[in-house]
C-alpha cells in the first residue's frame, strides 16, 4: 500500500467539549485517533448534512481503494470559501482525519486537507472543524 | 448558571404536578361553531435558542450505549444495540427528520409564531420552525380531531393544543419511527408526546412526556429549555440532500451489530465507571433501588449480560391496529387522483378520472357492495381496470363483483373491456402470469385475463401513465407494484405493510431475498419532498399510507433479521435454534405475532428457507 497510514495521538484539547451535531461524531469515529492518506479526489459532493470527499488511494500493490470523507455542513463549507468548484477530479490531496468505528464503511471524519499541487487547505485555521 | 440549573431542576421534578393544577378554561364560553374554540394564553412568539446547559445534560445524540434513566423495554435495548452509527450512511437515514421531542434539542435557532384567522383574529394554530433539518410543525388550537389511522404519519406528527392556564399543553400523534437518543434509542411510530409549554420571562421550558407502547415500558419525560434571542438571527435553512457517502456499498447493505456482538458496550459505562446495568438502561434505572442491585457486582454483571441476547417469551406487536375493522369502507386521499380503500382485507386502491376507475386490488370480497359504493362516490362512470398484485384472496375476493361493475355497453368493441371475446360486459383484470396461474389452480376466480412476465406492463389512464411492474421471487413468485406516476403513488401489495412482517408465501415462490430486492426496487423509484417526509406516496398491502421512510425502515428490518439468520445458518443452526434465539426480538412489539395467520415463527420460517434454498437474486 502505498497509503501513507500515520497513528496520530492528536491532543484531546483539539476536540475537547461536547460534539454538538446533527450526528454524534464520537458515536461513528474514533476522534482519539488520526490516520493520513494520499490520493486523488474522485468525487466532491457539497451537500448537508454534511459534504463528501471521495478520493482514490492507490496501494502497494498497485490497485485503487476507494475512501470516503465525511466534511463539513454546505454552509460551514460556503463560510470558509470552499465553493463546489474548489476541488475537482483527479485533485492530488493529503488528508488526516478520525478513522470511521467500522473499517468496512473506509470512512474518515476530515480534520485537515491540503492539495499537494498548489497548497489549498482546510482545517488548518479556527472554527475549521467538522461539527 | 447554577440558579438556572436548580429551577430546571425544580421544574423538572414538579412540572406535572404544576400542569396539574391549573384550571383548564375549557372550550365552552366563546367557542362557536366552525370556527373552533377561542382560546387566549402565553405567547410563545419569537426566536429560540435551545439552552445549552440542558441541551448538554440530555445530550440529543448521546455517547454509544448509554440508556441509563430510559425506561424502554428489552426490546428497545436490542435495537440500541444493534445500532452502529454507520447506519446513517445509508442514503434514507442521511436526511432523516426530528420527532419531537427530539426535535427540540438539535442545534440551531428555533422560530414560533402564531397563525390567527384574519376575519375573527382567533388563534388557529402555533408554528414551530426548528433550523436543522428544518423541521416545521403545525399545532392546531381550533379544536379540530386528530386524522384516523390509517393517514400518514410525519416527522412532524400530527398536533393539537389547548392551553390549560398560561401553559400550552400539546399532543402529537402520527409521529414516524424516531430517535429518543441518536445513539440508537428508538421511539417507535406508535407514540404519542405530550408537551408542556412553559414561559418564564425569557425562558420556555418544554417538559415532554412520552407514552410509547412498542418501546417504553413506562412514559419517558424529558424537558428541554429555549432562551430567547434579542435579534432575530439570519440562519434558517439547512436543506438535506442524500448522496453516495460509501461508495460502492451495494442496496442490501445496512450496518448492524449481531445480538451479543456489539463491540462498544462498555466503553460508555468504562470511561465513566458507571456500573453497566446501570448504562443499560430501562425503567430500573430511573429509580433509587438500582443502588442495591449494583451493590453487588458480580451479580449485576451476571444480570446486564442476560440483556444483551434475546430472553423470555415471543412478543406480540403493541402497535395499535391503524385499521378501524368496523365493517365499513374507509376512504382515503392519498395523492393526485388515487385513493386509498381500506376495511377488507388488503388494502385497495383506485385512480380516479374520466377515463373511470383504475383499481388495485379488489379486497377480500366481504365488504364489496360498499367497495362498489366508495369507489361510486370517487367515480360516476364504470371500473375499467383491475390488476391484482397478488393471487392471496385478500386481494382478489372482490374480483368478480368490482369486475361486473365495471360493465359499459358503449365500450363494446372495444378492448378496454375483458379483452375481446366479452368487450363491454366487465373491467379488466391485469395481473402477473404467474397470478392468473395460481390463481386458477386454487380455483379462486375470477382472475387476471391479461397478463405479463417479465416485462413491465403500461398504461396510460386518466391522464396518468400507469407502470404495472412484475416483482419474481418476493411474498410470492407472481407479484407486481403499481406506480401511478402524475400522482406519483405506488402501490406495493403486501411486499409492503405497515402492519406485520412480510408474508413470504416461500410454497408459492415467494423468497427474503425478493422481497428485499422489491422493496429496494420501491426505494428506487421514491423521492421525498423534504428529509424523508412526503414525495412519493406509498399505498401498502396492509396498513397506513405512508411515504419512502417507513419502506425503507421495513427494507433495513429484513436485511437486518437476514444477517442474522444467516449467522446462525453459518454456525450450522437448526430452525429450531433459529426460532429459540429469537432474532427478530427488536422488532417483535412493532411487527410480531403470536398466534393468526401469519406469526412470527411462520415468518422466521420463511427466512430460514430462503436462505437455505436461496433463489439467484443478485442486489445492484
Amino acid at each position: 500500500m502505498k497509503r501513507t497510514l500515520l497513528l496520530v495521538a492528536l491532543a484531546a484539547s483539539l476536540f475537547a467539549g461536547t460534539l454538538y451535531a446533527h450526528h454524534s461524531f464520537s458515536a461513528t469515529y474514533d476522534t482519539s485517533k488520526t490516520v493520513m492518506i494520499e490520493g486523488k479526489v474522485t468525487q466532491f459532493l457539497l451537500r448537508n448534512p454534511h459534504s463528501f470527499l471521495h478520493i482514490a488511494v492507490t496501494g502497494k500493490d498497485g490497485k485503487e481503494e476507494a475512501w470516503n470523507i465525511e466534511w463539513a455542513a454546505a454552509g460551514q463549507l460556503g463560510g470558509a470559501g470552499v465553493t463546489r468548484e474548489s476541488l475537482k477530479v483527479g485533485d492530488p490531496v493529503a488528508i488526516t482525519g478520525n478513522p470511521a468505528r467500522d473499517p468496512a464503511d473506509q470512512r474518515l471524519r476530515m480534520v485537515t486537507v491540503k492539495r499537494t499541487s498548489d497548497g489549498f487547505n482546510w482545517g488548518f485555521r479556527q472554527g475549521q472543524t467538522v461539527d | 448558571m447554577k440558579k438556572i440549573a436548580v429551577i430546571f431542576g425544580v421544574l423538572l421534578a414538579a412540572g406535572p404536578a404544576i400542569v396539574a393544577q391549573i384550571p383548564s378554561p375549557g372550550f365552552g364560553p366563546g367557542q362557536a361553531p366552525g370556527l373552533g374554540p377561542l382560546v387566549n394564553g402565553t405567547d410563545f412568539s419569537g426566536t429560540w435558542r435551545p439552552n445549552q446547559l440542558v441541551t448538554d445534560s440530555q445530550t440529543a445524540a448521546g455517547d454509544l450505549a448509554d440508556f441509563g434513566g430510559i425506561p424502554f423495554t428489552d426490546a428497545a435495548r436490542l435495537y440500541a444495540l444493534a445500532w452502529p452509527a454507520s447506519r446513517q450512511t445509508v442514503k434514507q437515514h442521511q436526511c432523516m427528520g426530528y420527532v419531537t421531542p427530539y426535535f427540540w434539542y438539535a442545534p440551531g435557532n428555533y422560530r414560533i409564531w402564531e397563525e390567527r384567522d384574519p376575519f375573527t383574529q382567533r388563534l388557529t394554530a402555533w408554528r414551530f420552525f426548528g433550523q436543522i433539518a428544518q423541521g416545521d410543525r403545525t399545532v392546531y388550537m381550533d379544536g379540530r380531531p386528530h386524522p384516523p389511522a390509517y393517514a400518514p404519519h410525519t416527522f412532524a406528527g400530527f398536533s393539537t393544543g389547548q392551553y390549560q392556564g398560561n401553559v400550552l399543553t400539546v399532543t402529537t400523534t402520527h409521529l414516524k419511527r424516531g430517535w429518543i437518543k441518536a445513539n440508537g434509542v428508538p421511539q417507535s411510530d406508535a407514540a404519542t408526546v405530550r408537551e408542556h409549554y412553559i414561559r418564564h420571562g425569557d425562558v420556555v421550558t418544554v417538559l415532554a412526556v412520552i407514552d410509547d407502547p412498542v418501546y417504553l415500558s413506562e412514559p419517558l419525560s424529558k424537558a428541554s429549555m429555549l432562551v430567547r434571542q434579542a435579534k432575530d438571527p439570519d440562519a434558517w435553512l439547512y436543506a438535506c440532500d442524500d448522496s453516495e457517502q460509501i461508495q460502492g456499498r451495494k442496496n442490501d447493505v445496512v450496518p448492524s451489530h449481531l445480538f451479543g456482538q456489539n463491540p462498544y458496550v462498555r466503553e460508555y459505562a468504562d470511561r465513566r465507571k458507571v456500573p453497566l446495568l446501570a448504562a443499560m438502561g430501562g425503567a430500573e434505572t430511573m429509580y433509587p433501588e438500582l443502588a442495591n442491585k449494583v451493590s453487588d457486582a458480580a451479580a449485576a454483571e451476571a444480570l446486564v449480560k442476560t440483556r444483551m441476547t434475546p430472553s423470555g417469551p415471543a412478543i406480540a406487536s403493541r402497535a395499535p391496529d391503524p385499521m378501524p375493522n368496523d365493517g365499513q369502507i374507509h376512504t382515503l386521499h392519498v395523492a393526485g387522483s388515487v385513493y386509498m380503500l381500506t376495511g377488507d382485507g388488503a388494502n385497495i386502491a383506485v385512480q380516479v378520472g374520466p377515463q373511470g376507475a383504475f383499481v388495485v386490488d379488489t379486497g377480500a370480497g366481504k365488504l364489496s357492495e360498499k367497495v362498489i359504493e366508495a369507489i361510486g362516490k370517487l367515480s360516476s362512470k364504470p371500473i375499467q381496470f383491475i390488476i391484482n398484485t397478488s393471487f392471496h384472496p385478500d386481494h382478489t375476493g372482490g374480483n368478480a363483483k368490482l369486475q361486473a361493475v365495471g360493465a359499459d355497453p358503449s365500450l363494446t368493441g372495444s378492448f378496454f373491456s375483458l379483452q375481446f371475446a366479452d368487450a363491454g360486459q366487465g373491467a379488466t383484470i391485469i395481473g402477473h402470469l404467474n397470478t392468473q396461474v395460481r390463481m386458477q389452480d386454487h380455483k379462486l376466480s375470477p382472475a387476471p385475463s391479461d397478463t405479463f412476465l417479465e416485462d413491465r406492463r403500461r398504461k396510460y389512464h386518466n391522464g396518468e401513465a400507469v407502470e404495472i411492474f412484475p416483482q419474481r421471487f418476493a411474498v410470492t413468485d407472481g407479484d407486481s407494484i403499481v406506480h401511478f406516476r402524475r400522482s406519483d403513488v405506488i402501490v406495493t401489495g403486501d411486499i409492503f405493510t405497515t402492519t406485520q412482517y412480510p408474508f413470504i408465501d416461500v410454497k408459492n415462490g415467494g423468497s427474503l431475498q425478493g422481497e428485499i430486492q422489491s422493496l429496494n426496487f420501491v426505494l428506487d423509484r421514491t423521492v421525498y419532498i423534504h428529509d424523508e417526509d412526503g414525495g412519493t406516496m406509498i399505498i401498502p398491502g396492509h396498513g397506513r399510507a405512508t411515504d419512502e421512510w417507513e419502506v425503507a425502515e421495513y427494507r433495513d428490518m429484513l436485511v437486518i433479521i437476514r444477517d442474522r439468520i444467516q449467522s446462525m445458518i453459518r454456525s450450522g443452526a437448526t430452525l429450531q435454534q433459529v426460532l429459540t434465539a429469537r432474532p427478530t426480538a427488536d422488532y417483535d412489539p412493532r411487527f410480531g405475532a403470536t398466534s393468526g395467520a401469519w406469526t412470527t415463527d411462520m415468518f422466521v420460517e420463511a427466512v430460514y428457507t430462503s436462505l437455505k434454498n436461496a433463489p439467484k437474486i443478485d442486489a445492484k
